[in-house]
């Protein structure tokens, strides 16, 4: 999970974030919010359950403050006598995920497709009753395939920012134009120190699935890598793009929520979609094997996928976001903004993580380790 | 034989019963052992035990999708660690905290004798500026050292305004590891050479002077033999963790620069291989083992001197 979740490393940083993201940097005032939740969206559906059944508390574990500023108090007011204890639990790794699914300490958890994934196979995941969360369907279609675990609420693709000022003019189009340049700017390069997002692009560089196993294809990722480590600034899973706005670095692989909040400190800052197409991380809500607050959970994330509560959460965390339904509620600065708009043609060339098994997870692992060790 | 020791023997029963100091010495032995029950049960629960954990996972292997550990006794992890690209790295990690020990054992003697030098008030003065770094966040003082060290920063500033062309170019690289480990660890290696040179006696020197000793030599045959237990007590406590080392590397390495302490974090945190990761900790420790008993050694004959 948590392809981003770097940032959670420091859960300062990340909370500092979220609220430049949020009711800051993008503007969104507390009553404007209150406002949109306020209003009944059309898409919205109760799911049929009814308030009576939906009783106790539902322990989360989830990234510090991702969630909308009212979704919690709304649910609690809609649902008497339910309520979401939200625990922070920052980690950027499969395997605290898969042993948080296994601790019985939660209910439910974020966790990003690979996680969910292996937890599914390990079969520690509850299988969700889709009929209470009937309003799963302000999700876009390509993503609830890709999530079919829990409710999904946030992608991020891994593009090029750079800046053209700083490599003589030049325009980046592909990840073939980026390491071209690497070596001509050398120490100007920042790459994101997460194996799947690095390794993960290097293989659209390359031609190949981000989900490829194949150890051929795994080893030319390996040299592409380690071909240019000599010319990078850095691997960084915090602040990957920071350096672009002051100009210590030129380009950097990096997320898309990223530099959306980056442009608007620098607006010499340039997004890329390379044409060899994206990896992604998609991340979603997911519930434990034998909870036992699975009522709540349903009623939860249907209540999250109306579209006001959903259109809190995005303007909240300033994600990326995949219910259609929630566009005219969410801050323009975001729903205007095609870095972060998931239309057709982008979600055309974006390819989201995939569990890879336990012998392509340890491949891809080993890997990672041969890189970094080199 | 006992016949005619007899009386004695009877004498001896009749004597004053040797029992009552034999209850007070096992009264007192068993108060000794009774009072040594905390220390070892704290040495057993938070070493002894964790220890033997580590050498049992070590010997393990787990389930990549849901990281059951089983205990199959196999040396399979201990092997795998036999790979160029561990050894490597292992090799890298001791260069890299022999060098930066070496350069805080060099500094740090020299601030050490400096404040040993100064007046009583002078000295707690000093100390205490030894010591305010630690009242600071540990993390924060590392990544403090990314804002000094990064180009356009005040470190590169300062020497493009000496004339330097270009960029310093020395955050995330090796030097940055290497400057972040001096600068954290350099403490811990003032503090223990200070109580070596401040208890020489400044008779010593006089005596020293009277017998016609130039400073340098004063220097070489009194002040450095009589730090020395002093150095080797700084050097392990700087050496070990310094070998170690995961969080520096992570900030100021820029994720370009792997160490030891990095693979076996990321095989608890990330891939969840425990033991694996287990084996790297013992192979570690064996290593750290071996050099500490060296300096254990050469510790008696320091202290002869």
């Amino acid at each position: 999970m948590k392809t981003r979740e770097p940032l959670s490393v420091d859960p300062l940083t990340r909370a500092t974030l979220l609220r430049r993201a949020g009711a800051g940097a993008l503007g969104v005032s507390a009553a404007s919010l209150l406002a949109a939740c306020g209003s009944s969206g059309s898409s919205g559906s109760s799911g049929g359950s009814t308030s009576e059944a939906i009783k106790g508390q539902a322990i989360l574990a989830n990234y510090p403050g991702w969630m909308g500023k009212h979704n919690l108090a709304d649910f609690a007011k809609k649902y008497p006598g339910a309520s979401i204890k939200m625990i922070s639990n920052a980690t950027s790794s499969t395997a605290e995920v898969v042993l948080q699914f296994k601790s019985k300490q939660y209910d439910f958890l974020l966790s990003d497709t690979s996680d969910a994934g292996q937890a599914s196979a390990a079969d520690l995941i509850t299988e969700l009753d889709w009929s209470k969360v009937p309003n799963v369907k302000n999700v876009s279609e390509k993503f609830r395939k890709a999530y079919p675990w829990g409710l999904p609420t946030d992608y991020g693709k891994v593009g090029i920012a750079y800046r053209p000022d700083l490599v003589g003019g030049a325009t980046i189009t592909s990840w073939h134009d980026l390491w071209e340049l690497i070596p001509k700017y050398s120490g100007q390069t920042v790459f994101i120190d997460l194996e799947r997002d690095c390794m993960g692009s290097t293989c659209k560089y390359l031609g190949f699935s981000s989900n490829t196993t194949s150890p051929d294809d795994l080893k030319k990722v390996q040299d592409a890598i380690v071909g240019v480590k000599p010319h990078l600034k850095a691997f960084l899973n915090t602040d990957v793009g920071a350096g672009l706005v002051n100009g210590s670095t030129a380009m950097a692989m990096d997320w898309d929520y990223d530099v959306a909040l980056l442009q608007q400190k620098n607006d010499k800052i340039k997004w890329v979609l390379p044409d060899e197409g994206v990896h992604a991380y998609l991340e979603g809500f997911t519930a434990v094997k034998d909870t036992s607050k699975i009522a709540v959970i349903q009623a939860f994330l249907n209540f999250l996928a109306e579209p006001p509560q959903y259109a809190d959460f995005v303007n909240t965390t300033g994600t990326a976001y995949l219910m259609p339904p929630s566009t005219p509620l969410i801050h323009k600065s975001i729903s205007q903004n095609p870095i972060l708009v998931p239309t057709d043609a982008v979600l055309a060339k974006t390819e989201f993580d995939k569990y890879l098994g336990a012998d392509g997870a340890t491949l891809w692992s080993n890997t990672w380790t041969a890189i970094k060790a080199a | 034989m006992d016949r005619d020791q007899g009386g004695v023997a009877i004498e001896r029963v009749a004597a004053p019963p040797p029992a009552a100091p034999r209850r007070r010495v096992d009264s007192g032995r068993l108060a000794r052992v009774a009072l040594l029950i905390p220390t070892l049960l704290i040495t057993t629960i938070c070493f002894v035990v964790p220890l033997g954990l580590i050498a049992l996972y070590s010997f393990g292997s787990v389930n990549q999708v849901d990281f059951n550990v089983f205990f199959g006794w196999t040396t399979g992890n201990y092997r795998a660690f036999t790979s160029s690209l561990y050894v490597h790295t292992l090799a890298r990690s001791l260069v890299l905290s022999v060098s930066t020990t070496l350069a805080c054992a060099v500094i740090g003697f020299t601030f050490a004798y400096f404040i040993s030098r100064q007046s009583p008030k002078a000295q707690r003065l000093l100390l205490v500026a030894v010591i305010v770094p630690f009242w600071t966040s540990f993390i924060v003082r590392t990544y403090s050292w990314v804002d000094l060290l990064q180009n356009l920063g005040p470190v590169d500033r300062l020497a493009r305004a000496l004339g330097l062309d270009g960029h310093i170019d020395i955050l995330y690289t090796p030097w940055s590891i290497g400057i972040g480990i001096l600068y954290s660890y350099l403490p811990l290696m003032i503090l223990p050479i200070y109580v070596s040179l401040e208890r020489i006696d400044p008779a010593l020197f006089d005596a020293a002077e009277d017998l016609g000793a130039t400073p340098w030599r004063q220097f070489r045959r009194v002040v450095l033999p009589m730090a020395v237990p002093g150095l080797i007590a700084g050097i392990i406590i700087v050496g070990v963790p310094a070998l170690g080392e995961y969080v520096i590397p992570e900030i100021l390495g820029g994720g370009k620069t792997l160490m030891a302490g990095n693979i076996l974090a990321d095989q608890f945190l990330q891939t969840g291989n425990y033991p694996f990761g287990s084996a790297l900790a013992v192979s570690i420790m064996v290593v750290l083992m071996v050099l500490l008993f060296t300096l254990r050694r050469a510790q008696p004959a320091a202290d002869a001197q």
